[in-house]
């Protein structure tokens, strides 16, 4: 069971959270399908190696998959000026949200009775990951066209209720790190 | 990297004529929270809370809210910042209808 505290600042750079096992097992299972997913649209092989290192992809077309669009979208409206950015830009941009995620599943693994502690930077990287998974999910439940209320009144046999109960969780957990880093930041301004 | 003669006389356009930045557009997104979009503009942008929560809120009300002005090369970088983080984001001419 779930105490529901979320996170919680402690002193100057430290931002605390215990989980449950099952969440702990979600949001590393969650992770590990983003990363998946990033991973799928590798660069292809017959690439120039040195554009490789210097983060030129040879993708230039937007992805076809809808989750991936949203994680990796067009930085202008126009096709070509798109298509340029994209090609020097976009594995940088995947390695970079594999990073976020990563940052996530290894610090709970690692976590003992699922206690997590985060500095900001780490916190950034949860943040940028949680991020990343409720945009996912998003696709998934179509947030785009239902109401938040349709999503409340999903049938308890709808497959989507379990995804929309993840989404809705992974959004409490999101604003519970912001809350505490916020806190943070008006205290730095003063 | 090699651009075209036609891109680089923009580039060279947007800096020196200075009427016309560049702007980046923060579009709005029925995912992400309030409270991220504006944690995100201070945080990246270094803006005061007062100043992040008003563009966000211009984001949620008006649908999008420029976030950012300069040369074409600064908003690229913005831009490839807040994907980073899941906002939808675009860069274009500021001269440009928005």
């Amino acid at each position: 069971m779930s105490e529901q505290s979320g996170f919680t600042r402690h002193g100057e750079n430290a931002f605390v959270a215990h989980f449950s096992e099952s969440e702990s097992e979600v949001l590393i299972n969650l992770a590990g399908q983003i990363i998946e997913l990033l991973s799928e649209r590798a660069d292809h092989g017959d690439e120039d190696p040195l554009a490789a290192m210097v983060g030129i992809t040879s993708h230039d077309s937007p992805p076809d998959d809808e989750v991936l669009l949203r994680l990796l979208p067009n930085a202008y409206a126009d096709g070509v000026d798109a298509a340029e950015f994209r090609r020097y830009t976009e594995s940088v941009l995947r390695n970079k949200k594999k990073a976020h995620a990563m940052s996530m599943r290894v610090l709970l693994k690692s976590a003992s009775d699922g206690g997590v502690e985060l500095d900001h930077e780490n916190a950034n990287a949860w943040l940028g990951a949680i991020n990343d998974i409720r945009l996912a999910l998003g696709v998934r439940l179509k947030v785009e066209e239902r109401s938040h209320d349709e999503l409340e009144l999903l049938a308890p046999d709808d497959p989507l209720r379990g995804v929309y109960a993840v989404y809705s969780w992974l959004g409490w957990l999101q604003e519970s790190l912001l809350q505490a880093l916020m806190d943070d930041s008006a205290n730095e301004v003063n | 990297m090699v651009k075209t003669k036609s891109k680089i006389e923009e580039e060279i356009q947007a800096i020196f004529n200075s009427d016309k930045p560049w702007v980046t557009i923060v579009w709005d997104d029925p995912v992400n929270l309030m409270t991220y979009v504006t944690y995100v503009f201070m945080e990246l942008f270094g803006y005061s809370k007062e100043r992040a929560t008003e563009l966000m809120l211009k984001v949620h009300n008006e649908g999008k809210a420029i976030v950012s002005t300069g040369s074409r090369e600064e908003m690229e970088h913005d831009v490839a910042r807040l994907h980073e983080f899941g906002l939808w984001a675009t860069l274009q001419r500021g001269d440009q209808a928005l």
